[in-house]
């Protein structure tokens, strides 16, 4: 005899040891994992599209096609989404594009990540002086918004994809360094952290091996936000003329040249600006989909 | 509550200097100077020398800082390189520009971002309403504020005319009118002068607020969670409460807390968002000047614009620190 199992009654499972494996209703799970899984598949899909750009664009992103200026999507048969003013064919400068934004997006939250956390954790474990310090620091460089303080770094050092990455790596730094010496203070109070001292463990094992991967889980999710902003704010760069310089591909500048023929041929700015929207979408749904499952507690957000 | 006041007040201050040293320095490392840039590189050195020394720039870096930091205390922020007038005057000319574009996207936010985020807090067990209104959040968080800006142009401008392309609006004339009391012996042409400003700021202030809402939506809606999951709101219930005295009497005045946050991070991402939001559109305002004034190596027209965008960033911050202070007194005990 079945029992039919209700899944968020596990009590009931008394003799559990014999039963069927229990039965979710298959509509509650897709429910439930749907937006990670279409997250993670449209993340996955721009990374392998930034990293195979070669290989998948159809053309490459600087031929000027002559006979094929300004042409709309599907206008000429080997021009999917159009072409731009110089007859290069847009839907290749898009994917050469993903390269651009997602390279910018996941080394500058690396070295975000990277320098700020460390400094964050080094902050809220040892205290004192050296809190004050780093602490004043990042609440400096907060007072500037994300997108003017890398305004700024990038006009300082050139248009470059290092350099854009560098900018954007500082502008998050701050914001790193405050979120891990939150969760050191946390952390450090907690019964592992005492005991590990009692053992005699150091400062510095104390902060690597406890606090750090303690943390990991929050800071994972925020770097994944993070992300996204990345993405938004290289492509503000881009669009505001401060990023990579063309005829190079960039989101953000085959958005700003498409500008000036949004009267005529609104491709041009619709199809980047949506492979932007779509990039920034896909990081905000997992790190989103992240929060949710790895912290029970905050899913109401 | 008097020694949290003055303890905010004195953290503000040292912020205010470092961001303000940061700006100098920035400007400083900035490769191009700015007499080439103004004369061309067929000036000749002794030209040069004079541009240089008009402008202060061969006073030893040290000299220069203090001298910096002094006058900008008395928002002196010198003349702009490229145009020569006083950049103080400039600000404030584009000022109010700005001021309207954020007070009319802080509207649009609030009134669509608001409830959006209380419904779906309120009825987040029902997918039905909870999911578009997610979707809703995250699509607003997701799409860039210059690309919607351009669709709305492309929509309501150039399709169907009903919006100007660019520009700004008579400010300056309202302004003038409210100065010089005009608004009383004509009212007719200062409500035309009203009516043209808010016709160019339509689609710019929708754009902006529409970014805005996805933002104070996601707050509002874990706020309200927050504020609902708390044992008074079980009680309201359990007395018999109907839901609509729960919610307004008791949940909206305890949101009052996060939504201050809300107001203090709402004006840092604004203008941010007027940077670009003025751009797209052509309306005058600081943010396209700044954007201008970098791009160009206008020193003192940057310097200028960046220490007032993060004067306005902290002096907002305190204010807010201050009315956490006022709606929760639990907060000046720590």
């Amino acid at each position: 005899m079945a029992i039919v199992r209700d899944a968020t009654v596990p009590e009931l499972t008394a003799a559990g040891a014999f039963q069927e494996a229990p039965s979710r209703p298959l509509g509650r799970t897709l429910r439930r994992y749907a937006p990670i899984g279409i997250g993670v598949v449209m993340a996955l899909a721009m990374v392998v599209i930034a990293a195979g750009a070669p290989l998948i664009a159809p053309l490459s992103p600087s031929a000027q096609f002559a006979d094929a200026v300004l042409k709309g999507p599907g206008a000429v048969e080997r021009h999917a989404l159009g072409t731009d003013e110089f007859g290069r064919d847009l839907l290749s400068r898009i994917i050469w594009g993903a390269r651009v934004s997602l390279q910018v997006g996941l080394a500058s939250v690396i070295f975000g990540f990277g320098l700020g956390v460390p400094l964050g954790i080094l902050a809220g474990v040892q205290g004192g002086r050296i809190e004050t310090c780093i602490m004043r620091g990042a609440d400096m460089l907060m007072a500037f918004p994300t997108l003017l303080l890398a305004l700024i770094i990038v006009t300082a050092l050139g248009g470059t994809l290092p350099n854009e990455i560098l900018a954007i790596g500082v502008a998050l730094t701050p914001n790193f360094v405050r979120l891990a010496r939150g969760l050191a203070l946390t952390i450090r109070e907690q019964d592992y952290i005492v005991a590990a001292r009692a053992l005699g463990s150091g400062q510095l094992r104390v902060m690597a091996r406890h606090v750090f991967p303690n943390a990991l889980y929050a800071l994972v999710v925020v770097a994944t936000l993070y992300i996204a902003t990345a993405i938004r704010t290289e492509a503000t760069l881009s669009f505001l003329g401060f990023g990579i310089p063309p005829p190079t591909p960039s989101w953000g500048n085959i958005l700003s040249e498409g500008r000036q023929y949004i009267k005529c041929c609104m491709w041009i700015t619709t199809f980047s600006g949506l492979a932007i929207m779509l990039a920034v979408l896909a990081f905000n749904l997992v790190g989103d989909a992240l929060r949710d499952l790895l912290d029970p507690r905050l899913r109401g957000e | 509550m008097v020694q949290y006041v003055l303890r905010r007040l004195v953290v503000a201050v040292p912020m205010l200097l470092g961001a303000m040293s940061i700006v100098f320095f920035a400007m400083r490392v900035l490769p191009g100077d700015p007499c080439v840039a103004m004369m061309g590189d067929q000036a000749t050195t002794e030209a040069l020398a004079d541009c240089t020394k008009h402008l202060g720039l061969n006073r030893p870096l040290a000299v220069q800082y203090v001298d910096y930091l002094w006058r900008s205390v008395q928002f002196d922020f010198g003349s702009s390189l490229r145009q020569g007038y006083p950049v103080s005057e400039y600000i404030a000319r584009m000022f109010p520009h700005t001021l309207v574009l954020v007070m009319a996207s802080a509207i649009v936010a609030a009134l669509v971002g608001i409830p959006i985020g209380i419904v779906s807090a309120l009825k987040r067990r029902n997918p039905l309403i909870d999911y578009p209104l997610r979707i809703f959040a995250l699509l607003g968080l997701s799409m860039p504020v210059f690309w919607l800006g351009i669709l709305l142009l492309i929509a309501f401008s150039l399709r169907l005319n009903l919006f100007p392309l660019i520009g700004g609006g008579d400010l300056d004339g309202v302004i003038h009118m409210i100065r010089t009391g005009e608004v009383f012996s004509n009212p007719a042409d200062f409500l035309a002068a009203v009516g043209d400003v808010l016709h160019h700021l339509a689609l710019p202030a929708l754009a902006l607020g529409f970014t805005l809402a996805a933002t104070v939506s996601r707050l509002s809606r874990s706020a309200m969670l927050e504020v609902i999951s708390q044992d008074y709101i079980r009680t309201a219930r359990a007395k018999g409460r109907d839901e609509w005295a729960v919610v307004y009497k008791h949940a909206l005045r305890n949101m009052m807390v996060p939504l201050l946050t809300i107001i203090g991070l709402f004006v840092a991402i604004a203008l941010t968002g007027t940077v670009v939001t003025e751009t797209v559109f052509t309306r005058p305002g600081l943010g396209k000047m700044l954007v201008d004034a970098i791009g160009a190596r206008d020193y003192p027209l940057a310097q200028g614009g960046i220490t007032v965008f993060t004067v306005i960033i902290i002096t907002v911050n305190l204010v807010v620190d201050m009315l956490y202070a006022v709606v929760d007194p639990r907060v000046t005990y720590k």
